[in-house]
């Protein structure tokens, strides 16, 4: 166990020959296999139907839209975002299953763009959750969007596009910034840290003081068990 | 002294032992063990049903009004005592433990419940055994007063609901009663030889009168459409292990006096011979068509109900009609498959009665809105009922899709697609209101209150998963049964089913319930290995969910369970007109008219005259008939 | 030995098949929206995605059970339908035996949404159901119609019938086209997959379904899109004489539905119930009707 608890640059050793090959193919299947899940947070929103539809039609390359967060490959982030719409787009992303990849489209997610002066605006995207990519312009036009999905494509098939796993492994450093933005009684109802123990993403900075201030209120988030008695009968059974 | 005799005094022995130690705490455990003594009995007599057609007759008889009154078993009636005791065995098995003491604690009378069952069962013995028209009367008024007492244990509501089924068993008796006075008055004898070689020569009306009467008075008991109103409401009233009883086999018990008067004394050639208008509409497709409608109607009112046990007493309903309609289309296979039914139901019928009974004891409700997640705190007992749903629903693997099967097979030979499309429009509706009732019982959100509760106890899972066990083994192997049905088959004069031990093997499509079932479970462990190809599933709690990016917490109600299928209700909703339950209104209203006028005649002078009047005109009546 | 061989190499050639369908609905789709459609190995690479995900979320055993059910109950029906060369456990269940097993997976895949615990999973489940009550109706009638015309309900039989004689669709040419206005329903295409509604319930069953949970539904639907295909070609087209004629018989099948899919809007559920009950339901009578009398 102790071996595959490392920081992204994990080295797990495969006892099984093809180990690689199986590998490879995930990785080739999962860069030509993109389900999106366009979060439609500002303006950019509207370059997206172009990018699908029949000027430039996205699904040639296997990317097609999704509905909910367990489907989605990637959480598409199309333009300012404001604190109440964080909130989301984290639950969301927790939601998201892991192979994940974040694009920020438009200036908004870079810098808060022409919404920088603004009280009610998270302006740096990258410091709530890691994004893969920045598809920058106010707005970026399709042919952006696919030259991005390109760039994020050959990342994934070349392996590079791991900054999935920098949310379990520097987890602490993130929800300290959330904590910032929303307080501390901050906190969604997924277990992002129990999910970083299932598989063996829990690193040295998993954890910390945010985590700790996390746990003193955080409602118990186990999943529901089978079982046939109350455990106060003593026989409890999975 | 016969096997017979040992049975119905063994039954007997029951009846008095819950009679006089009813109150005594291990009273349920000895009563199971009567039972299953006369389950081992009734067993030991399986050559019966197998290859001897000789009837095991008892050894008592009676003379009355120069009728000999006599009492036998036959193959007909093994097969329908065989669920009988099995049911009622299994049922008694579950209210000993726990749930009779839980049930004594909240002030039900398990004395009561126990001496209406032994009672039931002494009854539907003597009826099943009835070697003619007199003493299936005798019989018949038995197990009506049986199902009642066993109906109106349970509080005020129970009360009335058994009283309203007491109002239609009567009015059945009647029918019968005037049924067998036209017989009696035409022939002179009532055994059931000379009733059948009576009834050829009669005219048509009569004969017209005599099945409509017979038909109605057992159908009623039956729950055949239009008199089935009584029986939803009585039964999901009825304690639990009760309902499982009367739900299982209770009603079969008009099936069976149909099957025994209507089907071998009239036979079914006949009663297709007996046609109105230039000969379309025969009595056979009459009977054939109250099936029809039996499925169609109940099961979509069963999939409007809100309650767990009311659901099921309609499907209860529902599910006659198949029986009837396999019988009346009356092929080999088709009444193989109606006959098969009516063990395939009581099986499943009685699992589902005690699922839901087990509900009601843990969470002290089965109203389907407020319920639902509970496959976390009872996980066995949403597999019983996932097993009880799909037999009930009739699909492979279990034993349902065999009857069902047969039936529709039948009816493509038959030529008959309205009936055909009757049947399968019941199925999918039963489909529909299943899924609804494990649903909104066991899956979805597990709802605050319900988070301590336990599983059932092993008093009582035991009993339903024997009768899980049956379900699946005689889906599996319906060759079991089939040669009981078969037997059953020859007893009333049917032509009997060739079938094999895992179905029908037939020219033209047959049915290898031992290759389908293997080649499903064989699906299923493929499903498996192909499902654990992939990475490993993480649980995670049930509300880590999607809600559009809306954050659920614990008092948040993330349930749907009212109004299940909104969108069909929104189409057949306004179909829906009450038709029977305004027409029952109507004769009620009627017969009070009727009842007031009486009064009114006899209150208002010399009531004496009127005595002597009624005495005078139905003496000359009967010396004039005499 | 060679029974063995066949019900191993029948659901395998139906995967396979059952993906390339999947790719020509993707491609008919693409086309009728002036796109280019997605690459040919497109189905296989996002099935392969999604068993390979790194997360994959379960609401609990039943969860599991389901998509087991679900992918197995598929297999299973497979080895009912003749195919050429080979005809698996054909002569065993029969047209109505498949009919039925084909709601297995149904039935599994709906116990796997309910244990999810999301009311739009339950809400498209409750609409799938009653999408089958639209459906089952007049496609029960066909079925019953083939069977009696046919004299028979075992599929190896009706094939070789169809091949000495006449094809279905000559002998009841309104019973193949009730067949046909009911295949889109029966395949959940446009316009009556209102329990998928994307934009209102969250694409209802999967609303829940990431990972291979999701990869089981896709595998599901190859295989129920192959079933409809077989089928239909089975009872009306007579099934398969060699490969080559059988594959161009299937594809042809499924790719009617789709092409005229776009055409119309989605169906509420009530107008879904209307449109089945009306039309089919009136042909497969009338077809019914003119094969009886």
């Amino acid at each position: 166990m102790n071996d595959r608890v490392q920081s992204p640059g994990e080295r797990v050793t495969r006892t099984n020959p093809l180990a690689h090959v199986f590998d490879e193919l995930s990785r080739f299947c999962r860069s030509r296999s993109l389900f999106i899940l366009h979060y439609c947070t500002g303006c950019g929103a509207i370059e997206l139907p172009p990018a699908m539809t029949s000027r430039f039609d996205m699904e040639r390359l296997g990317i097609q839209p999704m509905v909910t967060p367990r489907q989605a490959d990637i959480l598409l982030v199309t333009g300012y975002v404001s604190v109440k719409t964080l909130k989301r787009i984290l639950l969301t992303y927790e939601q998201m299953a892991a192979p994940k990849y974040v694009i920020g489209i438009c200036s908004c997610t870079v810098n808060g763009g022409m919404y920088w002066q603004s009280y009610a605006t998270a302006k740096v995207l990258k410091a709530y959750l890691p994004v893969d990519l920045y598809i920058a312009g106010c707005m970026p036009r399709p042919e952006a969007v696919i030259t991005g999905m390109r760039a994020l494509m050959d990342d994934i098939a070349a392996g590079r596009a791991e900054s999935w796993k920098r949310y379990y492994t520097h987890y602490d450093h993130y929800l300290g910034n959330q904590q910032a933005l929303f307080g501390e009684n901050w906190q969604t109802p997924t277990d992002v840290l129990a999910e970083a123990r299932h598989y063996g993403l829990l690193g040295e900075r998993s954890e910390g003081e945010h985590t700790a201030l996390l746990e003193r209120h955080q409602q118990p988030l186990e999943p529901l068990t089978m079982r046939l008695r109350a455990p106060a009968g003593g026989e409890e059974k999975a | 002294m016969s096997a017979f005799d040992l049975l119905l005094g063994l039954a007997a022995v029951g009846v008095a032992y819950a009679w006089v130690f009813g109150r005594h705490a291990r009273c349920g455990w000895i009563i199971t063990l009567v039972y299953a003594i006369q389950f081992g009995v009734l067993l030991s007599m399986g050559g019966l049903a197998y290859s001897g057609r000789t009837p095991v007759a008892a050894s008592f008889g009676f003379q009355f009004l120069g009728q000999s009154l006599h009492w036998r078993l036959d193959a007909v009636g093994w097969f329908f005592a065989l669920i009988t005791l099995g049911v009622a065995l299994l049922a008694s098995g579950f209210m000993a433990g726990e749930w009779g003491r839980t049930w004594r604690a909240r002030g039900g009378s398990l004395r009561g419940l126990h001496l209406a069952l032994a009672l039931n069962v002494f009854a539907m013995l003597v009826l099943l055994a009835s070697g003619d028209l007199l003493s299936l009367f005798i019989g018949w008024e038995l197990v009506s007063w049986a199902s009642y007492l066993l109906m109106a244990l349970d509080g005020v509501r129970a009360r009335d609901a058994a009283l309203r089924y007491l109002t239609y068993a009567l009015a059945g008796a009647m029918a019968i009663l005037a049924g067998i006075v036209l017989l009696w008055v035409e022939g002179g004898d009532l055994a059931f030889d000379a009733v059948a070689r009576l009834l050829p020569g009669l005219p048509d009306g009569r004969l017209w009168l005599l099945v409509l009467l017979f038909a109605s008075g057992f159908g009623i008991k039956m729950g055949l459409l239009p008199f089935h109103l009584w029986q939803p409401k009585a039964y999901a009233l009825t304690p639990g292990p009760g309902a499982a009883f009367l739900g299982a086999i209770s009603s079969r018990m008009g099936l069976f006096a149909l099957l025994v008067v209507v089907i071998r004394l009239f036979g079914l050639d006949r009663l297709a011979g007996l046609s109105v208008p230039f000969g379309l509409f025969s009595a056979r497709d009459l009977l054939a068509w109250v099936g029809v409608l039996t499925i169609v109607l109940p099961t979509f009112t069963a999939l409007r109900q809100q309650d767990a046990r009311r659901l099921l007493a309609w499907h209860g309903v529902g599910q006659t009609g198949y029986m009837l309609l396999g019988v009346a289309v009356g092929s080999d296979l088709a009444s193989a498959g109606g006959l098969m039914h009516v063990f395939n139901h009581a099986s499943y019928q009685a699992l589902l009665f005690l699922v839901v009974a087990g509900i009601l004891h843990r969470t002290g409700t089965t109203d389907l809105n407020r319920l639902g997640g509970l496959v976390a705190r009872m996980p066995l007992s949403f597999f019983l009922m996932l097993v009880g749903i799909i037999g009930l629903a009739g699909l492979p693997p279990m034993n349902g899709f065999v009857s069902k099967w047969m039936i529709y097979r039948a009816l493509i030979d038959a030529g008959s697609p309205l009936l055909f499309i009757g049947a399968v429009i019941g199925t999918l509706g039963t489909i529909l209101s299943v899924y609804k009732l494990l649903h909104n019982c066991f899956l979805g959100q597990l709802r605050l209150e319900h988070q301590d509760i336990e599983e059932l106890r092993w008093t009582q899972l035991v009993p339903m998963l024997l009768l899980a066990g049956v379900v699946f083994v005689t889906g599996w192997f319906p060759g079991l049964v089939l040669d009981w049905v078969g037997a059953a088959q020859a007893a009333l004069g049917l032509p009997v089913l060739a079938h094999t031990l895992g179905g029908v093997a037939r020219a033209h499509g047959g049915l290898d319930m031992i290759w389908l079932v293997g080649v499903l479970l064989g699906g299923f462990g493929v499903g498996a290995l192909v499902f654990l190809l992939g990475g490993r599933a993480r649980r995670v709690h049930p509300l880590d969910n999607y809600a559009g990016g809306h954050f659920l917490d614990s008092h948040t109600r993330y349930q749907y369970s009212d109004d299940f299928y909104a969108g069909l209700m929104h189409r057949i909703g306004p179909w829906y007109r009450g038709l029977f339950q305004r027409g029952e209104e109507a004769l009620v209203a009627w017969v009070d008219l009727l009842s007031l006028a009486m009064q009114g005649l006899y209150r208002q002078a010399r009531p004496a005259l009127w005595l002597v009047a009624a005495l005078v005109v139905s003496l000359s009546w009967v010396l004039g008939a005499a | 030995m060679r029974l063995g061989f066949e019900l191993v190499m029948m659901p395998l050639l139906a995967f396979v098949i059952g993906l390339l369908m999947v790719l020509l609905l993707r491609r008919i789709g693409a086309r009728l929206q002036r796109r280019v459609g997605p690459p040919f190995l497109q189905p296989l690479y996002d099935v392969v995605k999604l068993y390979a995900k790194r997360t994959q979320v379960s609401h609990g055993l039943i969860h599991e059970i389901g998509i087991v059910m679900a992918v197995g109950g598929y297999v299973a029906t497979e080895t009912l339908l003749p195919v050429p060369g080979m005809n698996g456990l054909a002569d065993k269940g029969g047209v109505i035996t498949l009919a039925y097993m084909m709601m297995v997976p149904s039935l599994g895949l709906a116990l796997g949404v309910g244990q999810c615990a999301n009311p739009n999973g339950s809400i498209g489940i409750a609409r799938a159901l009653t999408a089958m009550l639209a459906y089952d109706i007049p496609f029960m009638l066909v079925i019953f119609g083939a069977a009696w015309v046919y004299g028979t309900t075992d599929l190896s039989e009706i094939i070789a019938l169809q091949q000495h004689g006449a094809w279905g669709v000559e002998r009841m040419p309104l019973l193949a086209l009730a067949g046909l206005m009911t295949l889109p329903a029966l395949m959940g295409k446009q316009p009556f997959e209102i329990y998928v509604a994307p934009a209102e319930i969250a694409t209802g069953p999967m609303v829940e379904m990431g990972g291979k949970f999701l990869g089981g539904l896709f595998v599901m639907q190859a295989f129920q899109l192959y079933t409809l295909g077989v089928l239909y070609a089975t009872l009306f087209l007579g099934g398969g004489e060699n490969w080559p004629l059988f594959l161009v018989k299937i594809f042809a099948v499924v790719s009617i539905p789709m092409t005229i899919a776009w055409l119309y809007p989605r169906y509420r559920t009530e107008d879904m119930l209307s449109a089945m009950w009306r039309w089919p339901l009136l042909t497969a009578l009338l077809g019914i009707a003119m094969v009886m009398i």
